[in-house]
């Protein structure tokens, strides 16, 4: 695909006012991407740090699910995806010829709005993808078990029913479940896909407790509807506008001043 | 009416209430003075009964506005705007104090000592304020910046005034004997109303605060 010629930088602000020792995990650069003839993605450019949470927020259909597909490259099961521009992953350009992105996966775990265990038992669960990375010992199993479901807070809600499925765990714990599935495989990135919105208030604030205990171990990044949990949750935030990134920059300055008006305008209600 | 529309109506609402605490406000200030001037000094006993429905809407305003971040949970300028409503009711109110701190020491004023001519630069100091109380309210209700900046320089004159008054207040007292008390209770006065202008400084930054996000000290 030839890539369009962008008049307009969006202006991103790459370093933040404590960013000067924190590794960049993610760089996007001058990223777009088509449905088609749907230009879903337009020049975005975003660094993601190491160990910090990164929100990003947007009204429907802005592209910030997309974006977070891209990620990993998910977005291209999608049909009729072009994409040009680059994504480096701790500095290396994950849509290289060259670039396995079955590593990818195993690097960057993903969580999902809805909840999505297997219909396993818990343990199976969370020992499904060690498993598939050729794990076999049982003893290693159970520990991977035990240590990535206290990872997501959830152990002793479940340590004694390992065995039962987890179709009969509530929606908070199937999601912190899922989030244990993820940390099995210790990943590096952890991306989530509007987490808490299937969740009720309770479930979301373990969740959302969760994700500020995770991001001391690992880099995460949220996509997600409700501003107050990108405001509570978040280190830098990102405003998504019909596919292009209006405004990035710690999220204390997002919800206080932030410079463009249509973000401000987005997270007081005044659309969206 | 939209969950929006109705919080932006709530958020005028809430600054016509301190609209009303800011009139009520400097209507005492200004029947305070009058009643100096023309030393009818019985009315400030209704000044200092007055002051009770000063505080009482403060607190009417303090709950509107808890109430409103809790139930519409406000970020940036909506936020800001709440946070300055707070502030501006919170000096107001002070200021209604310190109307009625003027008026009790009014009360201790009497005519039998001629004072004119303190009472003279007392009252020439008290129009400057007056004048800062309506332009700070005005720059509020129109959240003014460049008005709200203004006000600094107002206020210098007002602290120039009341240094050299109370400069002439150490002149006389130390040659003339038997006008100390009436003497102490105008300085007090003076004092009272540089601090009114102090107030409407504050409210001058909080302006500037609400508006652009950044505080600005005017002092």
């Amino acid at each position: 695909m030839s890539s369009l010629s962008m008049s307009t930088e969006v202006p991103v602000k790459k370093e933040t006012k404590d960013h000067v020792n924190k590794s960049v995990v993610y760089d996007t650069k001058n990223l777009n991407l088509w449905y088609g003839d749907n230009h879903a993605l337009k020049n975005i450019n975003l660094p993601m740090h190491e160990n910090e949470v990164t929100a990003i927020i947007g009204p429907s259909g802005c592209g910030k699910s997309t974006y977070i597909k891209t990620l990993n490259r998910m977005v291209e099961l999608v049909q009729d995806v072009s994409i040009s521009g680059e994504i480096l992953y701790r500095d290396k350009n994950i849509f290289d010829k060259n670039y396995r992105v079955e590593e990818l996966r195993t690097r960057v775990g993903m969580v999902f709005q809805k909840p999505n265990p297997f219909p396993k038992s818990i343990f199976d669960n969370i020992a499904y993808g060690p498993r598939i990375h050729g794990i076999k010992d049982k003893k290693i199993l159970k520990e991977i078990v035990e240590k990535s479901l206290r990872g997501a807070a959830i152990w002793d809600e479940v340590k004694d029913r390992l065995q039962e499925n987890a179709y009969g765990l509530s929606g908070g714990q199937q999601q912190r479940l899922c989030i244990a599935r993820c940390l099995a495989i210790e990943p590096d990135v952890l991306l989530m896909d509007e987490p808490t919105s299937a969740l009720d208030p309770k479930s979301t604030l373990k969740v959302e407790e969760l994700i500020k205990e995770l991001k001391e171990n690992y880099s995460i990044i949220i996509v997600t509807h409700n501003m107050q949990q990108a405001a509570r949750i978040s280190d830098k935030t990102a405003f998504f506008l019909n596919g292009e990134v209006i405004e990035y920059d710690d999220t204390d300055i997002i919800f206080s001043t932030p410079s463009d008006k249509r973000t401000e305008d987005y997270i007081t209600g005044r659309f969206g | 009416m939209t969950i929006r529309g109705q919080f932006v109506s709530e958020l005028s609402e809430l600054k016509g209430e301190i609209m009303r605490l800011g009139a009520m406000v400097e209507r005492a200030f200004d029947e305070t003075i009058e009643a100096i001037r023309k030393k009818q000094y019985a009315k400030l006993d209704d000044i200092i009964d007055n002051d009770k429905n000063i505080n009482d809407l403060e607190l009417a305003i303090n709950d509107k506005a808890t109430l409103m971040i809790a139930k519409q949970q406000p970020v940036a300028s909506d936020l800001r705007k709440i946070i300055v409503s707070l502030k501006v009711s919170s000096d107001l109110e002070r200021m209604g104090d310190l109307s009625v701190d003027m008026a009790k020491s009014a009360l201790r004023l009497n005519d039998r000592i001629n004072l004119e001519k303190f009472e003279e630069e007392l009252l020439s100091m008290a129009s400057k304020a007056k004048i800062m109380i309506k332009a700070v309210l005005i720059a509020y209700r129109d959240s003014n910046v460049l008005e709200a900046q203004k006000i600094a320089a107002m206020d210098d004159d007002v602290d120039s005034a009341y240094g050299k008054f109370i400069q002439s207040i150490f002149e006389v007292v130390a040659v003339e004997t038997g006008i100390t008390e009436q003497v102490t209770q105008m300085a007090f006065i003076s004092r009272y109303i540089e601090r009114i202008a102090d107030y409407c400084t504050n409210i001058a930054e909080w302006i500037i605060y609400e508006v652009n996000g950044k505080r600005f000290d005017l002092n």
